[in-house]
């Protein structure tokens, strides 16, 4: 009986955490809202008394440090690994063609290669991850680790790109409404027409066996043709819609950009 | 071939990556779950950064035996903010005892606020270690009774025991309506 009781109060705690009301929880439980009432009642002044949201300044400087440190740790692990990778001798060859392209990259690609954006919290435009459900129930989590970002300028092929803050994001917690901003800064005035994500990996847990899987992409990019408008004095937040999708009864999954769900929107920027 | 040490390394950034993925939601629940314990707003975010920093770093050490990653990092904060504790006053037994709560234009909801303040603090001193700790992880942190149970290496049976237990005794203090 206090077993039922305990499982019971502690469900509807699990409920107001995620913002249901606690009549809901009441009238649900008819036979013990007598009991419930009360104890809930005292949690939620509990929660009122230390309500505390953390700024998002701090949130933001804070995860630029978490960010930086990753990336300090990637390039830390990767160093050593490449070093003895060259010093084998079925590799030098390789790595001589690489070399080359490298080269041949520096001379040549200058010419065509998009600009590069800094971020910048005070910045004009904001872009945003969302995740329209689909086969999403399947997964745990799903990871989509985004290296770069491009944008194109309507009616030409000048692109500007960048790299997002949050390279990372779990669609799985990014369902419906919810989106996650990765990256924010300035971006050139105009009228832009194709937005590109290039991913560089993408792993799943499933919910049902708990194995880890990679899903496809069509390409090693994800594309959007959206016109969007971005100007000096207002704040354009772009959100590119992702959806997880299972192919016919293989257990197969891709990765698909939802143009419906995907959309800009244009704010005044806040007074300075 | 090395497949042991790519298998650790992609292990690694397995976890690597799903500790990036919590960051935006938890970020949040460890300030929170700090705050309650130091009454301090600003350094409860800087410790939440914290964990995460000490995360990465550790994340060799961290081993999936039946405790989630977001347990984990509750752990963290903990040992962080009793590392806080200790370092920043060795006079409160509870830290919330000081804080007084600013912020309100008017002086009377202001002191009505701190009265509110220090009864709900002083039901929170009547609980135990323990009872304390399980309301913070499950109002503040957001954390499941079974999560919580990960953190306290209790049962989530144990855990729900508390939590009644300790919600009681919560309200026979405070009573309900005022």
């Amino acid at each position: 009986m206090i077993e039922d009781f305990d499982r019971i109060l502690d469900e509807c705690i699990d409920r107001i955490n995620r913002g249901d009301n606690l009549a809901d929880c009441l009238s649900d439980y008819p036979e013990y809202s007598e009991r419930l009432k009360p104890l809930l009642k005292s949690i939620h002044n509990v929660q009122k008394t230390y309500a505390f949201t953390p700024s998002a300044d701090t949130k933001r400087a804070a995860r630029q440090e978490f960010h930086a440190a990753m990336d300090k740790r990637r390039q830390a692990s990767s160093v050593p690994s490449f070093l003895k990778m060259i010093s084998r001798p079925a590799v030098l060859a390789t790595v001589a063609v690489l070399v080359l392209a490298i080269v041949g990259t520096l001379v040549i690609q200058p010419l065509f290669n998009p600009q590069t954006l800094v971020p910048n919290p005070d910045g004009n435009f904001a872009f945003l991850i969302s995740d329209e459900p689909n086969d999403i129930g399947d997964f745990e989590s799903l990871n989509v680790t985004i290296s770069r970002v491009e944008l194109q300028a309507a009616g030409s092929l000048k692109r500007i790109q960048f790299t997002p803050e949050i390279k990372t994001v779990d669609l799985t917690q990014l369902q419906g409404e919810r989106t996650q901003e990765i990256w924010r800064g300035d971006v050139p005035e105009g009228q832009y027409s194709h937005v590109f994500i290039y991913v560089s990996q993408v792993k799943g847990k499933l919910e049902s066996t708990g194995n880890i899987i990679e899903v496809k992409l069509p390409s090693s990019r994800l594309h959007l043709s959206v016109p969007f408008e971005v100007t000096a004095d207002t704040v354009t937040s772009f959100t590119f819609d992702i959806t997880v999708v299972a192919t016919g009864s293989s257990g197969k999954y891709i990765l698909k950009p939802q143009i419906g769900e995907s959309e800009a929107q244009r704010e005044q920027k806040p007074l300075e | 071939m090395n497949t042991g040490n790519s298998k650790n390394r992609s292990t690694i950034d397995e976890y690597e990556s799903r500790l990036a993925s919590l960051y935006e939601e938890y970020y949040d629940k460890l300030a929170h779950y700090v705050y309650v314990h130091i009454g301090n707003k600003e350094e409860a975010e800087d410790i939440a950064g914290e964990v995460f920093l000490r995360a990465l770093k550790s994340l060799k050490s961290y081993k999936e035996q039946g405790i989630p990653m977001q347990g984990w990092l509750f752990r963290i904060a903990h040992n962080l903010t009793v590392d806080y504790i200790r370092k920043a006053n060795k006079r409160r037994t509870v830290p919330m005892d000081s804080v007084i709560l600013t912020g309100e234009d008017n002086p009377v909801d202001a002191a009505e606020k701190n009265i509110e303040f220090e009864r709900v603090t002083e039901a929170m001193k009547q609980l135990t270690i323990e009872q304390r700790e399980v309301i913070n992880l499950r109002f503040f942190g957001g954390l499941t009774s079974k999560e919580a149970g990960d953190v306290l290496s209790k049962s989530d049976s144990a855990v729900r025991e508390m939590q009644r237990a300790a919600i009681e005794k919560i309200r026979g203090i405070m009573g309900v309506e005022r």
